[in-house]
């Protein structure tokens, strides 16, 4: 059984059909990249597996179950990270701040508990702070800990926001062009940390333009034009494939 | 019943400046309802005070609430317009309680009566006794709303309106004013209210409360009717207007002020874009 | 040094029947109804904050919770002869459980819709106080509310009164302190700042918003009840959309979302206008003015003066 299945999904926009009749499957441990012209619907592909969207037609299931029109905050406590294609943080919050937000689904506790600060909720609380730190440190932000996520540069908000999706330790992760207006150093350093996932066994799906980072990490390719699945194979193969290039391309 | 329409349309001309406003400007105006207030007394001012005869003391008032709206417009609008509609609507809300006190200040609380000699005619048609002043305001409204539909539809300045409520940046890109576009529909808007209440000042009393309360019930209108959606916002002011009117006559008088939301709560309960969806657009 | 600063402060604030007396003494009186209401508006002002501040959502309602638990607390207390306390804890109960009868319709309204229906539930509520009589007794108020009573103890004079206020506000003040820091605070402020990156981690917006509302109404039921005991007389006049203007320029001059901001604020705004006799239009006017060049000039109120100039 797949880890994430896509059946036939369909989204419509005011007479445009952007995502249109798309069949995925990914299987856990795998690395597949989701590529396509602009506008050719990969971003809503994630919104509609994530809950941002709800779909028109087709269903999503996760680990088996239907997940189709699920709140995205239901599909995030299932196990299921994502990062956005514009890059967002919690801007008043801190950067270690912003990580422990993301640690919000492991740490349900009652209400009075919260309120009362037991001894328990503060060993809890003091585990993901420790846990936060050390994604700070991977990540290269540790000395900005305590700075506000606003105040933090393009890159570095890029890559808060990839240590938040980490930080719950998702069993998927679709991150939304997480190479995109970033310089060529920290591109490398995402696409070790990237590796790093992989080779931890986590299942990542990535949508990106560029293609040195899609040919480098992917084990498959999937892309799409005008929400259409038109091709899927090995990197090599996709490379190679005439009606990608025609795409791309061929207009 | 002709109670009802002449209240639909007082609110469809408050409601449909509002959601002018909010479908082209995007701005959130909490003190429209005190341009009515104002222009209500304008209106009352150059009827009985300076004893101008009725087609010209109702133009006197759009006139002025046009100048006032657009000295309105500089000032504080142009500081909010940029900013996250929490400011728009503190702000606005402000201006407004600034303006109904002052107005309680400086014309006392006593409601004013504003009778005209068609306020007092009445037309016997079958039974039917109806004032004249009745028929003018449900007559001036449908020329009204016919008119802004022509404006909307034909002129250029309504295309830029409709373009803007669309999509504002695009406008920007391909050459249309929308400094000067805003400030037009916010003098159309300012008109509106302005109009309605000389309309319907010779009916009903003028108090300088009585603006806050139009505001609620436009608002609930505009948003009842999709917000934004000009044409959405003046139905949903027509079924608040008669459904007021019955319940008036039927339910109860005191809780007539309440149906408007009533109304608009129920209505978003059944759909909540509103009657008309989220259509932006005029 | 500081400390020692906040230590003479608190023992003042204690200490300010018998400071009032022996500074104004003609006055005392009139001295502790302001530092009452203050008191009072300042615990009000703080359960509107949860809502606005912390949470993000403009909700324009809260008169109508403020005058929910003021008028159960008013007909339990007349016609059914609760004790105080029972009295105070079903105020506050009613009030959040109006709170999230409402606020699920009303959550699911994008946030323009939301502020408009706040603003009609609170005209609702206003209409209805003034006309449901039989209830209400309307425009005639409701009269007699006992004086407080903590079992044998009857809170019957004004000091007594002052410390009761004052032992509520700081109640209020834990309260608010706990809900806006630690887990539950950074999920209220996820869900303000960002929140389709709230939802991302997992974070259901509406819960929390709705979680915000409900304790919000609670405390400002409670408040309503404390408010009615002291008057000993409740009118429909209590819960307009007045007291929705006072809350804003007191939350948005003081500063949104800032515990010390609201209760500069509170004192600012409750005692000044006493201080200065203002009639009431003029207060609204002068308000509203003062509201218009906050929000335009500087939205972080006078907190994010005290902050520049600590710096």
């Amino acid at each position: 059984m797949a880890l994430l299945e896509v059946r036939g999904l369909v989204k419509r926009f005011l007479g445009v059909t952007a995502v249109d009749q798309v069949d995925l499957a990914v299987d856990s441990g795998e690395l597949v990249s989701l590529i396509g012209p602009n506008g050719s619907g990969k971003t809503t592909l994630f919104n509609c597996v994530t809950g941002y969207l709800g779909a028109d037609g087709g269903r999503v299931l996760f680990r088996g179950r239907d997940l189709t029109g699920a709140a995205p905050h239901r599909v995030a406590r299932l196990g299921v990270a994502r990062t956005f294609q514009q890059v967002s943080v919690f801007p008043r919050l801190s950067a270690l701040e912003n990580l422990l937000v993301f640690l919000q689904q492991h740490q349900e506790e009652h209400l009075l508990a919260r309120l009362l600060r037991t001894p328990r909720l503060r060993r809890l609380e003091a585990e993901a702070v420790e846990r936060a730190r050390r994604l700070l440190v991977l990540v290269g932000l540790a000395e900005k800990a305590d700075a506000t996520a606003g105040s933090l540069s393009y890159g570095q908000r890029k890559l808060l926001a990839f240590a938040g999706a980490l930080m719950s330790d998702p069993d998927l992760l679709l991150l939304d062009e997480p190479a995109a207006a970033v310089n060529p150093t920290m591109i490398n350093q995402l696409k070790d940390h990237i590796l790093d996932l992989h080779r931890q066994g986590k299942t990542v799906v990535l949508v990106e333009h560029n293609m040195d980072v899609v040919m480098d990490l992917s084990q498959r390719v999937v892309v799409l034009d005008h929400g259409q699945k038109i091709a899927e194979g090995p990197p090599d193969a996709i490379r190679r494939d005439a009606r990608v290039i025609e795409a791309y391309f061929g207009r | 019943m002709l109670h009802g329409l002449t209240l639909g349309s007082m609110y469809a001309l408050v409601a449909a400046g509002l959601a002018l406003m909010l479908g082209v400007a995007r701005l959130i105006n909490f003190a429209h309802g005190e341009f009515f207030m104002l222009g209500a007394y304008v209106f009352w001012f150059g009827y009985s005070e300076l004893g101008l005869p009725y087609p010209v003391a109702a133009l006197l008032a759009p006139a002025v609430m046009v100048a006032f709206g657009i000295a309105y417009q500089r000032t504080v609008i142009r500081a909010i317009l940029p900013r996250s509609w929490h400011v728009q609507l503190i702000a606005t809300l402000a201006t407004s309680i600034v303006l109904t006190n002052l107005a309680i200040i400086v014309l006392g609380t006593q409601p004013k009566e504003v009778p005209t000699a068609l306020s007092s005619r009445i037309l016997d048609v079958a039974g039917l006794r109806v004032a004249w002043q009745r028929l003018l305001v449900l007559a001036a409204s449908l020329a009204i709303f016919w008119g802004l539909h022509w404006f909307v539809g034909r002129t250029r300045t309504g295309r830029a309106m409709r373009a803007m409520s669309q999509n504002r940046e695009a406008c920007a890109v391909v050459g249309v004013d929308v400094q000067w576009t805003a400030m037009v529909t916010f003098a159309i808007s300012a008109a509106l209210a302005a109009i309605a209440a000389a309309l319907v000042s010779p009916l009903f009393n003028i108090f300088p409360d009585m603006g806050t309360t139009l505001t609620l019930k436009a608002f609930a209108a505009v948003v009842a009717g999709g917000f934004g959606y000009v044409n959405g916002a003046i139905a949903a002011s027509f079924l608040i207007g008669l459904t007021e009117a019955l319940a008036g006559s039927y339910i109860s008088y005191a809780y007539k002020d309440a149906i408007a939301f009533v109304i608009m709560i129920a209505v978003l309960l059944w759909r909540p874009q509103g009657l008309f969806g989220r259509r932006i657009g005029i | 040094m500081r400390r020692v600063g906040w230590l003479v402060l608190g023992v003042a604030i204690l200490a300010a029947p018998w400071l009032v007396a022996a500074v104004v003494p003609r006055q005392q009186r009139y001295v502790l109804h302001v530092l009452i209401f203050t008191a009072l508006f300042a615990a009000l002002a703080l359960s509107y904050d949860l809502v606005v501040g912390h949470v993000g959502s403009l909700s324009l309602g809260h008169p109508a919770f403020f005058g929910v638990g003021a008028y159960t607390a008013a007909i339990l207390a007349t016609q059914a002869r609760w004790s105080f306390l029972t009295d105070v804890f079903a105020a506050g109960l009613a009030a959040a459980v109006v709170a999230a009868l409402v606020g699920v319709p009303l959550f699911r309204l994008a946030e323009h819709a939301f502020a408009v229906g706040t603003l009609g539930l609170a005209l609702v509520a206003s209409v209805v106080a003034n006309n449901w009589v039989q209830v209400t007794r309307g425009p005639l108020c409701i009269t007699g509310i006992p004086k407080p009573a903590l079992g044998p103890l009857a809170v019957a004079t004004l000091p007594a009164f002052y410390w009761l206020a004052l032992a509520a506000l700081i109640v209020v003040v834990s309260l608010y302190r706990g809900l806006t820091t630690f887990r539950l605070g950074r999920a209220f402020h996820a869900v303000r700042d960002n929140e389709p990156l709230a939802a991302s981690a997992g974070i259901d917006p509406l819960k929390y918003r709705l979680l915000a509302f409900t304790i919000a109404a609670g405390l400002a039921g409670a408040v309503g009840a404390l408010y009615v005991h002291y008057l000993s007389v409740m009118c429909p006049e209590e819960m307009t959309v007045a007291l929705t203007v006072n809350l804003l320029v007191i939350v948005f001059l003081g500063g949104v979302g800032s515990l010390r901001g609201v209760l500069v604020g509170a004192v600012l705004f409750t005692a000044l206008p006493e201080v200065l006799r203002l009639a009431p239009t003029w207060r609204l006017v002068i308000y509203g003015g003062l509201l218009l060049l906050v929000v335009i000039r500087s939205p972080g109120g006078i907190e994010s003066l005290l902050r520049r100039a600590s710096r």
